[in-house]
Order: structure tokens, then C-alpha cells, then sequence
């Protein structure tokens, strides 16, 4: 009798662990989720900006016309590219141009006395701080999630669940981002 | 590997521990309460007025918010017209989404272009303010403000505002209630000498006796009273500095960047003036001290036990990985 009353006793506290586990991981996941859900809202915020801010810029910006291509080129890419590592890789190489471009501005006094133009530059600076905070977010929220789903006991509960709790990748720095945007003052 | 800090656990601990603190002294006031009552035998008229006393208080702390606080320090909403204020908003938005909160909070300016400080309040994360100085949107940069930015954050994800207006309510509850002791004490001590008299021709067997028991009852729950607010409002400023060291570092986890922060506070000691519309009641929910009192800069023991910030070069010297010292020695002039 006492036994079996150990027993049951033991098994409810195994179910709510189990339960607490489970739904501690479902949380941190949807985290996760939505922290992903915001790059992607911000990287929509680039895209749209970019025409505006190349189009009011073209007529200051004689010597630059190469800058300016690359900057389109990039942005068509990354609008039409597929899957999630493409779009990566497509943003990334976007990211690396549009740094370019507006450490270029700052070298056109005429450009940054404009009122409109700055205030493109600032949403457009804005942008690209937001998209590298949501990514850091991102990046946290993930290590946690990951280092939560890998340590003991915790891995014990993932197995019973199958693929429901698989490690979300994280966003690494590429070569291109680590070199310094290159300004040419020789013009 | 980056260590982080969970924001999400930092501010579920402060409002446990908020619970737990109103819970600690709504049982004291009982406690306090009950004493009194026991002692003089008139069970339960004290114990029911002081848990009166804290419970209008914290209702009235809780209900009234930041719009009390934006209107005392004569704060107005920004203007998206003006680029320096939309970068501001810009600023904001940027590292709510560091933060990960779903709504940035609202902003606000104060007007006065001689003072570089902000402040943060709201109770809640999704109603919060975040207010600075016309003077703080003209001295700083984009980095500079993004530091300043992301400690007052901080203070709204970690709910320190919550904690120290229920602080500071509880502390008014006790004060309530010694200023009443010590106000019934005095008009005791001079008139009671009268409703002594009248009182013992009604029952001439206790004559002095009741007099005496009053006054002492009365010098029992003003001394009372002012121990419990004396130790309260030490408590009360050694959260406020402990918190302040806290939102600076998360300001740094938050921007990944100790130079904005850092500098801000560089410009802060040497191009700030006094900030007219702040008083003592609102100084500690700024960054920096907006009465630029001396004891907020001085590290002596009684100075660490009184002030509402730490040391400014303190903070400086830990941003900077310098020492005290050499940091202080720097602003001299200043301090």
C-alpha cells in the first residue's frame, strides 16, 4: 500500500516536471519565432526605403553611379531570392553595399544639408540598426532555446517529443560584414 | 559565448519581489498596529486605521501613473517633425527591439536645452514612458544617446519603476502615520492638561495615570513611526543606486557598446545644469541626479548611505575599466 502510494506519488511530480519543462520549452520557442518574425518585418522596411533614397540621391551623386547600381542590384536579389539561406545571404550582401553607400553620403556636405535625403539617411540608418538589434535578439533568444534543449535532463524531454524542439540557426558575421566599408575620397 | 542576462526572468524576480515587499508591510502595519491595540486594550481601531493608511496608499500609488510624473516635470510629447526628435523615436524603437519588447515605449521631451537627463516610468512594460531633455537631444550623438536609451529601458523591462513607487508609497503610509502621532503628541502635551482636568472630574479615581498613558502611547507610535521610515528610506535609496548600477550594465549588454554610455555620462558631468522643474520626490527615477546634489558625488560612508545615485565617476571609472580614482581626479572640477 505505501509502495504504491510512493509510486503514484513519484509519478505525479515526473508529469509535472514534465509538464513544466515542456511548456517552458513552447515558450521560448514561440520567442524565438517572433524574434525571427521581426527581422523579417524590418528587412520588408529596407527594401521599401532604398528606392526612395537612391532616387533623390542620383542627381548629387555623379561619381557614385556604381554605388548606386550595386545598391538596386543587391536589393532586387535579395527581394526575389527563395528559402532561408539564400535570403541570408542575399541581405547580408545588401547590408555590406548599403554601409557603403552611406558612408559615402557622408562625404557630399550638399547631400546631408538636404533635408529630405537626411531624413531617408536617418530611416534608413534606423533600419539597419533595427534589423542588427533584431537579429541580436534573434541570436540570444535562440542560444537560449538551443542551450535549453541540449542540457540534461532537458534532452531527455526533447527526445520524447520527437523533431517538435530542433536548434534554430544563429546568425554568424561573414567575411564581407568583418572588413571596414572602403571610402574612396580620390574623386 | 556571450553570457546573457534572461530580461523576461530579471523582471518577473522584481515584481515577486514587490509582492513580497507589500505583503511584509501590510503585516507590519498590522503587527503595529495590533501592539498598540493590545497594549492600551482598544482592539481594533488602530490595527484596522493603519492597514487603512496602506492600503489607500497603495491604491492611490497605483493608480495615479506617469502622467502625474510627465506633468510635474513639465514634459510634453515629441514632435516627428523636428529630426532630432524622430531620431530620438527612431532610438527607442531600435532597442525595444533589442529588448524584445512588443510595444516601444512613448517619448517624451523636456524643455530646457541648459540640462542633459532622461528618466523612464510607467508601471507596466507596454505603458511606459521614456522622457528626456531638449539639452540631451542637441549635446549627444546617435551612440551617446543609444547608451542613455538603453539604460532607461532597462529600467522599464526590469520593473524598477514598479518597486520603487510601491517603495516610496509605503514610505509615505509610515510618514502618514508619525506625522499624525507626532501632531496628536503636541496638542496633547498643551492642551491635555484641560481634558485631563475635565476628564478627571468625571472619574477622579485615575486621575494622571491617563495622561500619561496617552502621551506614551502617542511618543510610542511616532518613534515607531520614525524608525520605520528612517530604515525605509534608507532601503528605498539603496534600491535606487543598486538599480542604477544595474541599468548601466544592461545598457551595455543591450547596445553592445560601453563607449556610448559612457561618453553620455562624460557630457553629463561636464555640460549639465540644474534641471528647475525636478524636485526631491521625482530625482530618483533620473540617469543622473537633476539636482545635482553634492552628496550624489561623494563616496564617504554617510554620503553612500544618503544618496539617491552613485558616484558618477563611479559609474564612469566602471564603464571605462579605469579606476575610481584617476577618474575622479578628472572631473575635478567638476564635482
Amino acid at each position: 500500500m505505501v509502495i504504491l502510494f510512493v509510486v503514484i506519488g513519484i509519478l505525479v511530480v515526473l508529469a509535472l516536471w514534465l509538464i513544466s519543462v515542456y511548456n517552458n520549452l513552447v515558450t521560448l520557442k514561440k520567442r524565438v519565432e517572433n524574434a525571427w518574425a521581426q527581422i523579417d518585418v524590418q528587412l520588408k522596411r529596407r527594401h521599401d526605403l532604398i528606392p526612395n533614397l537612391v532616387s533623390s540621391v542620383k542627381g548629387y551623386m555623379k561619381f557614385e553611379q556604381e554605388t548606386l547600381e550595386k545598391v538596386m542590384q543587391a536589393r532586387a536579389r535579395a527581394v526575389s531570392a527563395q528559402g532561408v539561406g539564400d535570403k541570408i545571404k542575399a541581405e547580408q550582401e545588401l547590408g555590406g553595399v548599403l554601409g557603403r553607400l552611406l558612408a559615402v553620403v557622408e562625404n557630399y556636405p550638399d547631400l546631408k544639408a538636404n533635408t529630405n535625403v537626411s531624413q531617408l539617411m536617418e530611416e534608413l540608418t534606423s533600419t539597419e540598426n533595427k534589423i542588427s538589434y533584431a537579429r541580436q535578439f534573434y541570436n540570444d533568444s535562440a542560444t537560449k532555446f538551443n542551450t535549453k534543449i541540449e542540457i540534461f535532463p532537458n534532452n531527455i524531454v526533447v527526445g520524447f517529443f520527437g523533431g517538435k524542439f530542433e536548434a534554430f540557426p544563429l546568425f554568424e558575421v561573414t567575411e564581407a560584414e568583418r572588413e571596414a566599408p572602403k571610402v574612396d575620397l580620390a574623386f | 559565448m556571450a553570457v546573457t542576462v534572461d530580461f523576461y526572468e530579471q523582471g518577473r524576480k522584481n515584481v515577486r519581489k514587490t509582492i513580497g515587499l507589500v505583503m511584509v508591510f501590510l503585516v507590519m502595519m498590522f503587527a503595529f498596529g495590533l501592539i498598540i491595540d493590545l497594549i492600551f486594550g482598544i482592539l481594533p481601531i488602530f490595527t484596522l486605521v493603519f492597514l487603512a493608511v496602506a492600503l489607500i496608499q497603495l491604491l492611490i500609488s497605483l493608480s495615479s501613473g506617469k502622467e502625474i510624473v510627465l506633468r510635474s516635470v513639465k514634459a510634453r510629447e515629441i514632435r516627428s517633425d523636428d529630426l532630432e526628435e524622430k531620431q530620438l523615436k527612431n532610438i527607442v524603437e531600435e532597442l525595444s527591439l533589442a529588448v524584445g519588447m512588443s510595444k516601444p515605449p512613448e517619448v517624451y521631451v523636456i524643455d530646457d536645452d541648459t540640462v542633459i537627463n532622461a528618466f523612464a516610468t510607467g508601471r507596466k512594460t507596454e505603458d511606459s514612458v521614456i522622457c528626456v531633455t531638449s539639452g540631451l537631444l542637441k549635446n549627444l550623438d546617435r551612440e551617446e544617446t543609444s547608451g542613455v536609451v538603453g539604460h532607461e529601458l532597462s529600467h522599464i523591462v526590469n520593473r524598477d519603476v514598479l518597486l520603487m513607487t510601491l517603495i516610496s508609497a509605503l514610505l509615505g503610509a509610515v510618514v502618514i502615520i508619525q506625522i499624525l502621532a507626532f501632531r496628536a503628541l503636541i496638542t496633547y502635551a498643551r492642551f491635555g492638561a484641560f481634558g485631563a482636568a475635565t476628564r478627571s472630574r468625571r472619574s477622579s479615581k485615575k486621575g494622571d495615570n491617563s495622561t500619561l498613558a496617552i502621551l506614551a502611547f502617542l511618543a510610542a507610535v511616532a518613534g515607531i513611526g520614525t524608525l520605520f521610515s528612517f530604515i525605509g528610506r534608507l532601503s528605498l535609496l539603496a534600491v535606487s543606486r543598486t538599480r542604477e548600477y544595474f541599468a548601466d550594465a544592461r545598457a551595455v549588454e543591450f547596445t553592445r557598446n560601453p563607449v556610448g554610455l559612457s561618453r553620455a555620462l562624460r557630457k553629463i558631468v561636464t555640460n549639465s545644469g540644474k534641471l528647475k522643474s525636478a524636485n526631491i520626490a521625482t530625482a530618483h527615477l533620473f540617469i543622473s541626479d537633476p539636482l545635482k546634489r553634492k552628496i550624489n558625488n561623494s563616496s564617504s560612508f554617510f554620503a553612500s548611505l544618503w544618496s539617491t545615485h552613485p558616484p558618477i565617476a563611479m559609474r564612469i571609472s566602471i564603464l571605462e575599466n579605469r579606476s575610481y580614482q584617476e577618474v575622479r581626479d578628472e572631473f575635478s572640477k567638476y564635482l
